[in-house]
């Protein structure tokens, strides 16, 4: 089984487009340390529009964290100002491109409309 | 300052020391240096030749720097100076300080120069509620500075001391063996850094050294000050009071990076110094006239860190603007929810009149455009998360049982919501302010979908439910023997009796039927309420009020301000200038700078205000309230593309202009005279609102 990690970039490259990250244009490269190996997944965001590539290139924002931090995550089992202020993951760059992600770390995919901020109808 | 201590601060870092700039603190004492919620130094004291030294003077030379004039003492009354010393310091990423003696004697003088340096590397929390530390302590020597640290697991902190001139270091501080000339002076410069380890990470874009950025901050600030209106008035107190409220909102400035090197205002010194929803929407709502700015990074931060699920743990849902953000120790291990915390019931429906009424006064419909999102998903959250009883109002109950908030409204203290009787309603509560908030956020929604996003359905749908939760607020919440709103109701729909200075938000949100106004204006401005200084937050006479009780009978001048905007909103324009004039007249004995709060004693009783013990200053809407009371007593009001000014002045106030207000007509002057003549008795000090 794939982990939740590729499944997360593969499924938002898949996408193209999320709206929630309209409000975000330029790269994060998310850094994902897994023992003495770095994978390295690059997204460029212009407006939405979501390109999804691996490998070592200049991002505007540089995120990075060890594979079972990044697993959990994605998973929104952890949170990322929790992560940081623990010095288990670090962010360089310009941290207003990481923000809007955090709608992303739901653990739910995009077609779940429950994922989509503001138009949740609440669980009663 | 009146508690001995001085403050300097930027954005979150800050230094608390005493008035010999030395910091001695305990675990309970906000004293020392604090970066991102988390105290880098708790000792830092200077004595020459083992002798501490006394204080001449200090000098607050800005905001962010301060100078202090020593000489050894020998605790006598008599001081007889062979040596002066000066310490000059500097806030920034950690502070400088420029230390130099000087030599009055025909000799050569010989010294140990010490200064002991520590830290406990406390998080505000536990400084606040004072509890134990879980982590290692750490002291190095290394590469010629001191090295504190602090970690647990993962999370390091260090603090790096260092100076520009030799010194022996130890473990516990440095030494300096110095000989300074007759007529001499020696100096050196110490410099303290605040280590977060976390990268560049989410700290302050305002980076490098304060010895570097000094001059471009003293620019900034000449700027600052320059770019909003100026103020001509006859009474000299206001003056005073509004440049104090200008200097004090620029220091409460605080960029995180996010907002892309713009600056929004924190809360307040020394608990508060943290993006915090409610505290920096109402300041951007009392600068509007003054600093628009601050009202744009304000809607952008708090829009981009909008709640983005459910989660239990910090009270987050969809849609939902955050309450506070935190940095320490605590909230990294989840000790505490703020990261950031969401546990607040009106922030959501204030951001989006702070959406409103910022276009209204700048004219800016792009960030409206761009905002439309998030606007939407707010407007979602007050209809889909808050009504948490199902009965079309919003009511709070804290889902975080171990450290969420249980009041999650502005009075936000245990007992700060009560019956006449002082019992304690159970939740979830809908306290009254949160209908008026709601309903304002509604009317303002149509407006802008009408508007800007060009959605005449949603504007249609937004009208309706207005009115009708208007009609329903107005029949369900008014007391009828008491003639006035009640304070919540209960989680069974049961008026929470109390009388309260919520009532006044009423007025501003427009949610009160106009042939109910009056009876709460006869409350606002009567003896229960009113106490000469300003409205206190719960009525005398109620079982629980006390007039130094944080919220149930203190005057908190941020209050007190929205409470004459909505006087002013309902034509009590009289009874507006008549709160103005306690408050600012109030500010006057706190040499402007208004506290967070002050007692409720009846002001013929006390003749001064009494400042609430602990409360925070300088804060952030206390600041601001004098200027919303300028925009009160002139009576300015943005209508299309226009100005409205409607002046009515205070008795005690002859002439007040205000020139160069900023916004969507450019730059306009107002000026406003007042209908009395003053009687000016020499000697005498003059007072308004008597």
């Amino acid at each position: 089984m794939k982990d939740a990690t590729t499944a997360f970039f593969e499924d938002l490259s898949q996408r193209g487009h999320d709206s929630r990250l309209d409000r975000a244009t330029g790269t994060v490269r998310f850094d994902i340390v897994n023992g003495k190996r770095v994978d390295r997944w690059l997204v460029a965001v212009n407006k939405g529009d979501v390109a999804v590539s691996r490998g070592n290139r200049a991002a505007d924002t540089v995120f990075r964290t060890d594979r079972a931090v990044f697993e959990q995550l994605v998973q929104g089992k952890t949170n990322p100002v929790v992560q940081m202020l623990l010095g288990t993951a670090t962010l360089e760059g310009k941290p207003e491109l990481l923000v809007p992600f955090r709608h992303l770390f739901t653990g739910k995919s995009a077609a779940d409309p429950r994922s989509t901020a503001g138009y949740a109808r609440r669980q009663k | 300052m009146s508690d001995g201590l001085v403050k300097i601060l930027d954005g979150n870092t800050f230094v608390v020391s005493d008035d010999r700039g030395d910091i001695e603190a305990s675990l309970t004492d906000p004293t020392g240096l604090f970066s991102y919620d988390t105290r880098f130094l708790s000792k830092w004291v200077l004595s020459l030749n083992g002798q501490r030294l006394n204080a001449l003077s200090t000098d607050d030379l800005h905001y962010f720097e301060t100078r202090f004039f020593l000489v050894p003492g020998t605790g006598t009354v008599y001081v007889d100076a062979k040596l002066s010393v000066i310490r000059q310091r500097a806030v920034g990423n950690g502070f400088t300080e420029e230390l130099t003696i000087l030599n009055h004697e025909d000799e050569a003088v010989q010294l140990t120069v010490r200064i002991d340096a520590a830290s406990d590397f406390a998080d505000l929390f536990e400084v606040k509620d004072a509890l134990k530390k879980k982590g290692k302590y750490s002291a190095r020597v290394e590469k010629g500075s001191l090295v504190l640290g602090y970690q647990r697991e993962t999370y390091r902190r260090e603090t790096t001391v260092s100076a520009t001139t030799p010194a022996q270091i130890d473990e516990n501080g440095l030494t300096f063996s110095v000989t300074v000339d007759p007529h001499g002076s020696w100096a050196t410069e110490l410099s303290v850094t605040a280590g977060l380890g976390l990268g560049e990470g989410l700290a302050s874009g305002r980076n490098g050294g304060a010895r570097r950025r000094r001059p471009s901050m003293e620019k900034n600030l000449e700027r600052w000050l320059a770019d909003a209106p100026r103020l001509e008035c006859d009474w000299q107190p206001l003056k005073a009071t509004y440049r104090r409220s200008l200097v004090d909102l620029a220091a409460l400035r605080f960029s995180p990076r996010i907002a892309g090197g713009r600056s929004l205002p924190a809360a307040g010194l020394p608990w508060f110094m943290t993006m915090f929803g409610r505290d920096s929407i109402f300041t951007s709502l009392q600068a509007l006239p003054f600093t628009p700015e601050l009202a744009a990074t304000t809607l952008l931060a708090l829009g981009a860190w909008q709640g983005a699920r459910v989660d239990d743990f910090r009270d987050e849902d969809p849609g939902r603007i955050l309450h506070e953000m935190r940095y320490g120790e605590m909230t990294a291990f989840e000790e505490r929810p703020h990261s950031p915390y969401y546990g607040c019931a009106d922030a959501t429906a204030l951001y989006l009149i702070l959406l409103d009424e910022y276009e209204r006064w700048t004219g800016d419909r792009q960030l409206v455009r761009d905002l439309e999102p998030e606007a939407r998903a707010a407007l979602n959250w007050i209809d889909e998360y808050a009504d948490l009883l199902g009965n079309g109002y919003v009511s709070y109950k804290r889902r975080n049982e171990k450290t969420g908030l249980e009041n999650q409204c502005w009075k936000d203290s245990w007992d700060s919501i009560s019956f006449r009787d002082g019992r304690l309603p159970g939740f979830p509560r809908a306290t009254c302010e949160l209908q008026g908030y709601a309903y304002d956020a509604k009317v303002r929604g149509a407006r802008l979908a009408r508007s800007v996003w060009r959605d005449a359905g949603l504007a249609d749908e937004l009208e309706r439910q207005a009115a009708d939760l208007k009609r329903r607020f107005n029949r369900d919440f008014w007391v009828e023997d008491g003639q006035y709103f009640a304070l919540a109701l209960d989680e069974n729909g049961d008026q929470v009796d109390a009388l309260a200075s919520n009532n006044g938000h009423l007025l501003w949100s427009g949610i009160v039927d106009k042939s109910k106004a009056k009876a709460v204006v006869r409350h606002l401005m009567g003896p229960r309420l009113f106490s000469g200084w300003g409205v206190r937050t719960l009525a005398e006479g109620e079982a629980r009020y006390n007039p130094i009780g944080y919220h149930v009978g203190t005057v908190w001048p941020f209050d007190c301000s929205f409470i004459a905007w909505g006087l002013r909103r309902y034509g009590f324009k009289d009874e507006a200038a008549q709160i103005a004039a306690g408050i600012l007249d109030a500010a006057e004995f706190f040499d402007g700078r208004l506290p967070e709060a002050f007692g409720g004693y009846e002001r013929k009783l006390t003749r001064y205000p009494v400042q609430y013990p602990t409360a925070c200053s300088p804060q952030a809407w206390s600041t601001g309230a004098p200027l919303l009371f300028l925009r009160t007593m002139l009576g300015l009001e943005p209508v299309g593309d226009h100005l409205i000014i409607d002046p009515a002045l205070p008795v005690g106030i002859g002439h007040l202009e205000l020139l160069d207000i900023p916004g969507r007509w450019g730059r306009i002057d107002a000026f406003g005279r007042g209908r009395v003549d003053i009687d000016h008795k020499a000697g005498l000090r003059q007072q308004l609102g008597r």
